[in-house]
C-alpha cells in the first residue's frame, strides 16, 4: 500500500523536520513520565514499607491457651509455635515463644536476692533500648546460660555486667550470666529473660510454653485475615491481635495512605498539565504546515491522522524512556527515605507509559481547531 | 505609554493571557495545597498516633518488682509502694501540659467475685482483678480549672458496650471474657470482696454492672470500676500503683537522646522547652514526687521512626509538585514570549532597544504572575482545607509562610521561563522577522 508508505514517510519527516524542538518535546514528555513513574512507584512501596515499619511497635498478634481465666496457669505444646505460617506476601512473621513463671533470684557475688518474672524465650534476643543508645542491636545467642536483665530488675539487685545470678524453683536451680539490660519502659524492665529451655527446666513444664508472639507485616486487613487463619489451624489457642496496635495501626496507617494519595494525585494531574501546555504550543506552531498540506489537497481528517500519530510516537517514545528513569530514581529515593531501594513494580511501568501517550495525543488535540482552518488565510499570515 | 502598552496587551489578545494565566494558577494552587498540607500535617499525624494510648508510665520509685504474667500481678496488696492521687493535679501545670492529652491512674486489686445479691457470704467466688481507674473524671487543676480525662483517652481502643461507671456511684463494667464466662450482662449486681487472711478483715462493695468492656487483652478477664471503689477494697484511699500518660511529643533526634545533665545551660534550656519525651518525662517527676516516669519505648521509638518517615516522604512529594509546577509555569510563560516574535520585530524597528522590550515584556509577565499567583493561592489554600478535611478531619492551619513561598516562587519561575526566549527575541533582527522568516 503505497498509501500507508507516504503516511509514514510524511511522520518520520514531520519529527526529523527540526531536531531541536523534538529534543524539548522528548525533554518535556520524559520527565513528565520519569515523575510519574517515580511517584507511583514511591506510593505503592511506602505503603508496604509503612506497614513493615510499623512493626517497630513490636509484636501485634499473641497466642494464649484458650481456657487461661485469670490465672495464667495454661500452657500451650512448644509445637503449637511450628505450625505457624512464616511466609506472607508481605513479608516474613516472627515468631517468639516464651514461657512465664515467676523465681527466686539471686545473685551469685553479693547474694542479694529478689523474686521476680522469668520469661524464657526462644528465640532469646539481645535488644537494647535506651535513651542513651537509639541503635538496636539484636542478635540471637543460642547459648544456653546468659540472661537479660530489665533495668529495674538489675537496680534491685544491684547486677553489673556479667553478674552470675542464680534462679531457683522451689528445688530446681539455672545459673545465667548476665549478658546485658534492657529498658522498655514495659514489663521487661521487671523481667529476667533467659532461654526456653532454661525455663522449661526451672518450671518442670518441659515442651510447655505459655505465649507465641507474632509480628505480621502488613495492610490492617491482611492482619485481620492471618488472624482468622491461624486461630482455624491452631484452634487450642486462643488468638489476639493487640489491640492498641493493629487498631492504632489502622487509623494511622489509613491517613497516612490517603494524605500520600492525594498529594501524588495532584502532583500527577499537575505534570499531565505541565507536558500537556509545552505540547499544545508546539503544536499550535504546526499552522502553517497543516495550511500547507489541506492546499495541496490534503483531506482533514487525514492531516489530523498524521499529527496525531507524530503525537502517539512522541508519547510511546518520551513514555518509554521517562519511565524507566523514574523508576531508577524511586528506588533511590526509597532508599534515601526508608533506608531500603524501593522494589520496582511491574504494573508501574505499562501505566505511566500508557498515561504519557494519553496526555501527547491530547495535547495534539487542538489541532483539531486548525481543521477548519482555511489554507489562504494562513498563507496570507492572518490569525 | 509604557503601562498603555501593557494594557493594551492585555486587552488585544485576552484568551492566550488568559491561558498563561490559568497554567499559572493551577500550577501554584497544587503548590500550595501540597505544601501546606506538609507542613501541617507532622502535627496532625501526632495527633493520629495517639490512638496508641499511652507513652509514659508513672511508677512509684520505691515500688518492689511487680510479678506480673498475664496482666495480673501476683504480689499481696500490702507489697510495694503508692502513690498520692491528690498530686495528679499538677500535671496540668507543667512547662507543656498543653501536649499532655490524658492520663489515668489505675489500682489493681486481687478481689474475689460472687453474683449473690446483697449477702457477704461470697460462696460462689471467682478469682478476679479489679481495676480501679478513671473515666470522665473532672480533675481540680491548682490553678483553679478543671480538667477532664479518663482511661478512654490512654487506652483508646477499649470499648465499651453499654456506657462507661460514673464517679462515685458503685458501678462497674466487666470484661467481655468474664462476662461470658460467667453470664454476666448490664444491669447485674456483682459483689467484689477482698478476703484478708491475717487481719480477718473483709471488705465486700456491692457494684452494678453498667457495660461490657471489650479490649482484647488481660482486661477482658476483669472488673473496672472507679478509683475510689479500688481503693476502697484494697483500703488505700488516695493512693494509686500505675500512672498511663499520653502526651504529644517531637520524635527524638541525636540533640533529644542526649543526657540532660551533660547538656551545657543553653542546650539544657533548649532541651527542656522542647516536646521531646524526655523533656515531658522530666518535668512530670519534677511534679511528682517519689514517683518513677518511664518511657513506653515500644510506643515512642516507634511512633518517632515512622512520624520521620512520613515527614520526609510527603516533603519529597511537595518538591516533586513545586518543582512539576516551576516547569508547568515556566513552559507557559516562554511559550507566550515565543508568540510574540512579529510584536517584538515590529517595537524593535519603531526603534525600541532591547532593554526596553525585554522590560516590558517582564513587566507583563511578572503581572501575570502576581494575578495567577495570587488566584492559584487562594484556589490551593481551598484544595488543601478539602484534603485536610477529608483526611484529618481539620483543615490546615493559615501559614504565612506559603504565602511568601507561593509568591516569591510564582515571580521566579515566570521570570526565568521568559528570561530565556527574552534574550533570544532581543537579539532579534527586525527585518527577517517582520518578512516573515
Amino acid at each position: 500500500m503505497p498509501d500507508r508508505k507516504m503516511f509514514w514517510r510524511v511522520v518520520r519527516r514531520l519529527l526529523a523536520a527540526n531536531r531541536g524542538r523534538l529534543f524539548v518535546i522528548l525533554l518535556a514528555l520524559s520527565a513528565g513520565a520519569a515523575i510519574t513513574a517515580a511517584l507511583l512507584n514511591l506510593q505503592i512501596d511506602a505503603e508496604r514499607r509503612l506497614t513493615t515499619e510499623f512493626r517497630a511497635f513490636g509484636p501485634n498478634v499473641v497466642l494464649v491457651p484458650k481456657d487461661s481465666s485469670s490465672t495464667a496457669s495454661g500452657t500451650l505444646p512448644e509445637s503449637a509455635a511450628r505450625s505457624v505460617p512464616i511466609h506472607l506476601p508481605s513479608g516474613e512473621v516472627r515468631v517468639s515463644s516464651a514461657l512465664y513463671l515467676i523465681a527466686d533470684v539471686s545473685v551469685h557475688s553479693s547474694g542479694k536476692a529478689t523474686s521476680a518474672v522469668v520469661g524464657g524465650l526462644n528465640p532469646l534476643a539481645f535488644v537494647t533500648i535506651s535513651p542513651g543508645s537509639p541503635n538496636r542491636t539484636e542478635a540471637n545467642h543460642s547459648t544456653e546460660n546468659v540472661c537479660v536483665l530489665g533495668v529495674r530488675v538489675a537496680r534491685q539487685l544491684n547486677a553489673q555486667q556479667d553478674a552470675e545470678l542464680v534462679l531457683s524453683v522451689s528445688s530446681r536451680r539455672e545459673s545465667c550470666r548476665a549478658a546485658s539490660f534492657k529498658e522498655t519502659g514495659g514489663p521487661e524492665d521487671d523481667r529476667i529473660e533467659i532461654s526456653l529451655r532454661a525455663a522449661q527446666r526451672l518450671a518442670d513444664l518441659p515442651s510447655r510454653i505459655s505465649t507465641i508472639e507474632l509480628r505480621v507485616p502488613g495492610t490492617p486487613d491482611a492482619i485481620q485475615s492471618y488472624v482468622a487463619d491461624l486461630q482455624r489451624r491452631i484452634p487450642e489457642a486462643d488468638v489476639r491481635p493487640i489491640r492498641q496496635f493493629t487498631q492504632g495501626e489502622a487509623t494511622i496507617y489509613s491517613r497516612i495512605s490517603g494524605i500520600l494519595s492525594a498529594t501524588v494525585g495532584l502532583v500527577l494531574v499537575l505534570t499531565g498539565l505541565c507536558v500537556m501546555a509545552a505540547m499544545t504550543n508546539v503544536a499550535m506552531e504546526r499552522r502553517n504546515d497543516v495550511g500547507l498540506m489541506k492546499a495541496i489537497g490534503g483531506a482533514t481528517r487525514r492531516v489530523l491522522r498524521l499529527f496525531l500519530a507524530e503525537a502517539a510516537i512522541l508519547g510511546l517514545t518520551g513514555g518509554v524512556l521517562g519511565a524507566a528513569i523514574g523508576i531508577l530514581l524511586s528506588m533511590w529515593l526509597g532508599k534515601a527515605v526508608f533506608g531500603v531501594a524501593a522494589q520496582p513494580r511491574l504494573i508501574v511501568y505499562p501505566v505511566a507509559v500508557a498515561l504519557t501517550i494519553v496526555v501527547a495525543i491530547a495535547s495534539a488535540y487542538p489541532l483539531r481547531r486548525l481543521a477548519n482552518i482555511r489554507p489562504a488565510s494562513v498563507f496570507r499570515g492572518e490569525a | 505609554m509604557f503601562l498603555r502598552l501593557v494594557a493594551d496587551s492585555f486587552s488585544r489578545r485576552p484568551r492566550h493571557k488568559l491561558l498563561t494565566g490559568a497554567a499559572l494558577a493551577l500550577g501554584m494552587a497544587v503548590a500550595t495545597a501540597a505544601l501546606s498540607v506538609s507542613l501541617d500535617v507532622g502535627d496532625r499525624l501526632a495527633h493520629e498516633f495517639r490512638s496508641l494510648g499511652a507513652n509514659l508510665l508513672v511508677t512509684p520509685q520505691a515500688d518492689s518488682l511487680p510479678l506480673e504474667i498475664g496482666g495480673v500481678d501476683y504480689r499481696p496488696v500490702n507489697a510495694g509502694a503508692y502513690l498520692p492521687e491528690s498530686d495528679l493535679g499538677k500535671l496540668k501545670t507543667i512547662f507543656w501540659r498543653n501536649n499532655i492529652v490524658g492520663f489515668a491512674p489505675v489500682l489493681e486489686v486481687s478481689a474475689q467475685l460472687g453474683r449473690e445479691s446483697p449477702s457477704t457470704d461470697l460462696s460462689d467466688r471467682t478469682d478476679v482483678t479489679v481495676i480501679g481507674t478513671w473515666s470522665q473524671h473532672e480533675l481540680r487543676v491548682p490553678d483553679g480549672s478543671t480538667y477532664v480525662t479518663g482511661i478512654e483517652r490512654t487506652n483508646p481502643w477499649w470499648t465499651v458496650r453499654g456506657r462507661w461507671f460514673l464517679k462515685g456511684k458503685a458501678e462497674c463494667v466487666v470484661g467481655a471474657s468474664l462476662a461470658r464466662r460467667l453470664n454476666l450482662n448490664t444491669a447485674d449486681v456483682i459483689n467484689v470482696g477482698v478476703f484478708d487472711p491475717t487481719k480477718m478483715v473483709q471488705v465486700v462493695r456491692p457494684l452494678s454492672v453498667v457495660g461490657v468492656l471489650s479490649t482484647g487483652g488481660a482486661e477482658d478477664q476483669a472488673v473496672v470500676t472507679s478509683l475510689s471503689e479500688a481503693q476502697e477494697l484494697a483500703r488505700r484511699p488516695g493512693e494509686y500503683r500505675k500512672l498511663y500518660v499520653s502526651a504529644l511529643t517531637k520524635p527524638e533526634d541525636d540533640f533529644g537522646r542526649r543526657d540532660p545533665n551533660t547538656l551545657a545551660p543553653a542546650d539544657y534550656e533548649r532541651w527542656y522547652c522542647t516536646p521531646y519525651i524526655s523533656s515531658i518525662a522530666l518535668q512530670m517527676k519534677q511534679v511528682l514526687p517519689g514517683a518513677d516516669v518511664r518511657v513506653i519505648r515500644r510506643v515512642a521509638d516507634g511512633e518517632g521512626a515512622i512520624l520521620t518517615r512520613v515527614r520526609i516522604l510527603l516533603w519529597l512529594v511537595t518538591f516533586a509538585s513545586l518543582l512539576a509546577a516551576a516547569l508547568a509555569v515556566g513552559a507557559s510563560s516562554a511559550a507566550s514570549v515565543i508568540e510574540r516574535r512579529t510584536e517584538i520585530g515590529l517595537m524593535k524597528a519603531l526603534g525600541a532597544g532591547s532593554g526596553a522590550v525585554g522590560f516590558l515584556l517582564a513587566a507583563e509577565q511578572l503581572l501575570l504572575a502576581l494575578v495567577g499567583g495570587g488566584l492559584g493561592y487562594s484556589l490551593g489554600i481551598l484544595l488543601a482545607r478539602v484534603v485536610g478535611q477529608k483526611i484529618f478531619g481539620a483543615a490546615p492551619a493559615f501559614s504565612f509562610l506559603v504565602l511568601a513561598v507561593i509568591v516569591g516562587l510564582a515571580a521566579i519561575v515566570t521570570l526565568i521561563g521568559s528570561a530565556i526566549p527574552l534574550r533570544r527575541a532581543s537579539r532579534y533582527e527586525p527585518a527577517p522577522i517582520l518578512r516573515g522568516e
